[in-house]
């Protein structure tokens, strides 16, 4: 009996075939798969489809961390397949659902192995795990997998050391529908073949052959010639015998429609929620008073980043706190953060500082990003003040990855105070420090940095609140664009006044609630069971931001700029209030 | 009915009825017969020294490259002969074919830019037209550059049951002596399902647009002619120039489309992701859904 | 300076503005009115070339003619280094040619097919692909088997000649032909290798291949 093909796993490329930064063109069962080897080393078999408009990302870019479609280049992460970058909005960040289609992948005996839905693990076949193997060059077919398989059978070779043999013998050791096992015996001795039979289409299949204990073979391109050259005659053979049939039908492929939610333009986000368990795989000092830690997934694959992105991170206290991500691009295996020990902390980074330790699990939520990072800049100056580093990172190695120009001016206290400085070390001649300047100096080193705005410059400035407004003073002075200046703020230093009270009316869900004083508009949100998704609650992240359509906001963020305040379109639900009696909000 | 091959013919009524162009007026060689394909049929077709035209479903009796004499043409299709191009119709056309009124424009040239063939759907090739992200990375250094690569908000409306997008405003780097790089603003204009134009500020004189016009043949579900053709007030290019430039263009185009998969058009909303640059092709996905075609696309329906 | 009568879709004149452009050598182009106007056929462009075709280059008055020759020619009189067409070594020499003359058969059936596909051309579309496809693949067990021996290019050599080059765009414009190379995994690694060359240019059809590790 035929087993169903698409619950096994089938050898879809030689590991050769996929080096890295290159794109292997795979197939399986009629499905095309775009295969492609990251610089950490995973292979990544995915449908052969960008989301956006069916465009075979077999003829994208693999940037070794990224797969970049040729059309409009957006680009996918390594490993979850997540779309990390739209061009066409370098201003916002992807939806965190867009996700293109994956299949497993493994390696074993020289070849990656795929499937439709695999279960348990690869074949195992016993002869071969003895030994080094040889992969065999693949041979393509154009003739169905069983006649394939079934003349695979009857496939006559001499052993390694006896490849002048004139009549060896070939046994066969084992046979079903996808697989062939072959000993061929001459002078005392033998070699044995498995074969595996690719299933590409009805009416194509890949001959993949691995010698077992070959590594010893004193001609080792002798025997893969010796190979190559009795497989192609097969082929010839097995080809001129299906030529006698009229060819099957294309085997059909069910694509996979995205979700109605990505259908429409644009896509909301979801509440605050930690759906993520990482367990603490490092913890070390990075600075004088800042600890890095280094949180590897113990579910899932965790989701991709995007530069600039940061997490919630619930506390064993209860509480909970944003810190951004420094990984590089592409880098999915473990989250990277940077916490500094608040002299006045109210719980968050002391109980990160003193009570987090090594192997400990904490419940993050999914990477959010509301400090994007544009990559149609001709020039982006990054400047960081002291643990506002942490974000930046993240973008210089971005920008450095994507061969862009840009400068990272770190202000510290002193070296001792600079974190991560391994990656600054990496980030070489781009990263400027400067140390122990005073509040006055800071001002008049920031004028002499930020200087003239020149058109498709942009400026990212993360640290202390001084620091980011003097920063913001001194770009607006300079003639820079409020759209040109991007900033995040740590928290949000201001007196946040909840004593008035108003109406909120809200156009979608027909629904018109009472905000009185002393609750905001994101709990009264909450107490009506309308979802709105929320990080830091203190006005600073950008989260809980929702569309206002009338009404005169009162804003009392640090998040929103000042003529994003002025046009007073948006709030942050968690602190902001009305001047109106009503508000008129957009969900 | 006569078919070639694969498919049997064409049995979308609304594309039936549709004006297709088969070939360019310059290239029909006076009193031969000339064949191609339109909606999975050979069809002929010739012009006199009068200038009439005709166009026929191909007989034996009338081969390729040989003599025709008008009386040996028996049913002749519906023909104009319009814009340069040779217009025909399997069906039977409700209306005219759609005005360009620049065509008549004596100060402009009328060039012809050839007609080559894509093995991709018409809708296919009409939305890569439509599309203006692309610009930057498929003509990266011509039509656009990197890292220049953001489409901001346009206007798209249906006027007079033809698609019009406005307000188009993409990057382009410095293409000649007389063009700094800078924003410069599109509007293109889909006035027939498979007929597509674009304009912009000439360089030459810009109080005045340049056009360009693709009228795509659909020979077969998935194999295409698109003619280009371009009305331009530029005066420095030879046509000679501007034929390898849409060349060159439509080339780069080319694996692009042939790379896209499936390769009819889909017009259900979750085939494919839609972002905010792409609000001119969600609007001819659905303009082609409410008109029922069916040929070349795959319909939200099925 | 060099003249090129040029058409920008021809595969076999873009096989002379990459090598112009690798070996570094300036050069005007005459475009040519091959398609939609046919005036390769012309009157006046045979008293250039007889035999009405491109590309054909002028050198300071003196013109040659046919794709394969026009290489031996730039390469030879133009590559300082003698790695693209190594006329110092007799063997290195004699598989050069060899797989010249492979580059003539894949420009008779994979272009071929393309010339059919992309504009119209009346050519026996079928017999165009199989024969590309024989060609393919011997070209892919030629190249795997280099890819065995440490080697990356179709001659014994660590350094590309005008052979890679001549067969490198029959190769990578297959597609447009209805060829696909997805069988083919050796040569899909090949033209990466060839794209990331010093000097590369690419025309309409290839796309882009990235940096290398």
């Amino acid at each position: 009996m035929v087993r169903d093909p698409t619950v096994l796993w089938h050898p879809i490329a030689s590991v050769g075939d996929v080096p890295p930064r290159h794109v292997f063109h795979g197939q399986l069962l009629g499905r095309e798969l775009a295969v492609w080897r990251a610089d950490d080393g995973y292979i990544n078999v995915w449908e052969n489809r960008c989301l956006h408009r069916g465009l075979r990302l077999s003829i994208g870019v693999n940037n070794g961390h990224e797969l970049m479609c040729q059309y409009h280049g957006w680009r996918y992460a390594n490993r979850t397949a997540q779309c990390t970058y739209i061009p066409a909005h370098p201003a916002d960040a992807p939806a965190r659902t867009i996700f293109n289609r994956t299949f497993p992948a493994a390696e074993r005996y020289g070849l990656v192995w795929s499937g439709e839905a695999p279960s348990g693990p690869p074949p195992e076949v016993g002869v071969l795990d003895a030994g080094s193997a040889m992969v065999l060059r693949s041979l393509p077919v154009d003739a169905p997998p069983g006649l394939v398989a079934e003349h695979l059978g009857r496939y006559r070779f001499c052993p390694n050391d006896r490849l002048d043999a004139e009549e060896p013998e070939v046994t066969a050791d084992g046979h079903d529908d996808w697989s062939v096992l072959l000993t061929a015996s001459a002078g005392g001795s033998s070699t044995t073949a498995a074969f595996f039979v690719q299933p590409v289409d009805s009416n194509r299949s890949v001959i993949r052959g691995v010698l077992s204990g070959s590594g010893e073979a004193a001609d080792r391109l002798t025997v893969l010639r010796h190979h190559s050259t009795l497989l192609s005659n097969l082929r010839d053979r097995i080809e001129a015998y299906a030529a006698t049939t009229p060819p099957p039908e294309p085997m059909e492929v069910k694509l996979h429609q995205v979700s109605e939610q990505l259908a429409r333009v644009p896509v909301a986000s979801v509440g605050r929620h930690a759906p993520l368990r990482v367990r603490v795989s490092r913890k070390w000092k990075t600075a004088e008073g800042v600890a890095g830690f280094e949180l590897e997934s113990i579910g899932e694959q965790l989701p991709s980043h995007q530069p600039g992105a940061h997490i919630d991170v619930h506390l064993p206290n209860g509480l909970v706190r944003q810190y951004s991500i420094t990984n590089g691009p592409g880098e999915g295996t473990a989250y990277r953060i940077g916490v500094k020990r608040e002299p006045n902390s109210r719980g968050g980074s002391e109980c990160l500082h003193e009570s987090v330790r090594e192997g400990d699990v904490l419940a993050i939520s999914e990477p959010r990003n509301n400090f994007p990072l544009r990559r149609d800049s001709v020039r982006t100056i990054l400047l960081a003040g002291g643990i506002g580093i942490t974000p930046l990172l993240a973008m210089a190695q971005t920008l450095r990855k994507d061969d862009l120009d840009f400068r990272l001016h770190c202000f510290a206290q002193s070296p001792a105070h600079l974190a991560f400085p391994e990656l600054l070390k990496e980030l070489g001649s781009s990263v400027t420090t400067h140390l122990g300047l005073t509040p006055e100096a800071t001002v008049t080193r920031l004028r002499e940095l930020v200087g003239r705005y020149e058109t498709a410059s942009h400026l990212y400035v993360c640290g202390p609140g001084p620091m980011l407004g003097a920063a913001r003073r001194v770009a607006t002075e300079c003639g820079w664009p409020d759209d040109a200046i991007h900033f995040e703020y740590f928290r949000n230093d201001n007196e946040v006044d909840n004593s008035s009270s108003f109406e909120i009316s809200l156009s979608r869900s027909a629904l018109t609630l009472p905000v009185p004083a002393g609750k905001s508009v994101l709990e009264v949100l909450r107490a009506n069971a309308i979802p709105v998704p929320s990080s830091c609650e203190q006005g600073a992240c950008g989260t809980c931001g929702v569309t206002v359509l009338e009404g005169e906001p009162v804003h009392q963020d640090v998040y929103l700029n000042d003529s994003e305040k002025l046009a007073g379109d948006r709030i942050m639900t968690c602190v902001s209030r009305s001047r109106t009696d009503r508000l008129v909000l957009d969900i | 009915m006569a078919t070639i091959g694969d498919v049997a013919g064409c049995s979308d009524p609304v594309i039936l009825n549709e004006w297709h162009a088969i070939s360019a007026l310059e290239e029909i060689v006076l009193g031969v017969v000339g064949e191609t394909v339109l909606l999975d049929e050979r069809v002929g077709y010739t012009m006199f020294e009068d200038s009439a035209c005709f166009a026929w479903r191909s007989t034996p009796d009338l081969t390729l490259g040989g003599p025709v004499d008008a009386v040996a043409i028996r049913d002749p299709l519906p023909v104009r002969s319009q814009y340069g191009y040779l217009w025909t119709s399997l069906g039977s056309p409700a209306t005219e074919l759609f005005s360009i009124p620049e065509f008549d424009d004596a100060e402009r040239r009328n060039v012809h830019a050839g007609s080559p063939m894509l093995a991709t759907s018409a809708a296919r090739a009409v939305e890569n037209f439509l599309d203006i992200a692309h610009l930057a990375f498929v003509h990266q250094g011509i039509l656009g550059e990197q890292p220049h690569t953001e489409v901001s908000d346009y206007d798209v409306n249906l006027v007079d049951d033809e698609i019009i997008a406005t307000k188009c405003d993409f990057y382009i780097p410095k293409v000649g002596p007389n063009f700094d790089a800078g924003i410069i603003r599109y509007r293109y204009r889909v006035p027939r399902p498979f007929c597509v134009m674009l304009y912009w500020d000439s360089y030459d004189d810009p109080s005045r647009e340049d056009v360009i016009g693709m009228w795509v043949q659909p020979m077969r579900q998935e194999q295409v002619r698109a003619h280009r053709y371009l009305g331009t007030i530029d005066r420095t290019s030879t046509d000679n120039e501007i034929r390898h430039h849409q060349l060159l263009i439509l080339g780069q185009d080319k694996p692009i489309v042939e790379n896209q998969r499936p390769k009819r058009l889909p017009l259900h909303p979750q085939a494919e992701t839609p972002i905010r640059a792409d609000k001119s092709a969600i609007a001819y996905r659905r303009w082609l859904s409410e008109k029922g075609v069916t040929y070349g696309v795959i319909p939200a329906l099925t | 300076m060099i003249k090129l009568y040029d058409f920008e879709l021809s595969v076999n004149c873009y096989k002379q503005r990459l090598l112009m452009s690798i070996l570094d050598v300036p050069y005007e182009r005459v475009l040519i009115d091959f398609f939609p106007g046919w005036e390769h056929k012309g009157e006046e462009f045979k008293k250039i070339n007889p035999l009405g075709h491109i590309p054909v280059i002028d050198d300071d008055g003196y013109i040659l003619w046919d794709a394969h020759a026009i290489l031996v020619y730039l390469a030879a009189r133009y590559d300082s280094s003698g790695c693209w067409y190594p006329t110092s070594d007799p063997e290195l020499l004699g598989e050069t040619a060899s797989w010249l003359l492979f580059a003539e058969g894949t420009t008779n059936t994979a272009s071929a097919a393309r010339l059919h596909d992309d504009l119209g051309y009346d050519f026996d579309i079928d017999a165009c692909r199989a024969g590309a496809h024989r060609l393919f693949r011997v070209l892919d067990e030629h190249l795997w088997f280099r890819e065995q021996e440490g080697r990356d290019w179709v001659c014994s050599t660590h350094h590309p000649t005008i052979a890679d080059l001549a067969i490198f765009p029959d190769v990578m414009l297959s597609e447009e032909g209805g060829i696909s190379r997805q069988d083919y995994p050796a040569i899909r690694r090949w033209t990466d290798r060839f794209r990331r060359l010093p000097g590369f240019v690419p025309m309409s059809g290839i796309g882009p291949v990235g940096p290398g590790l």
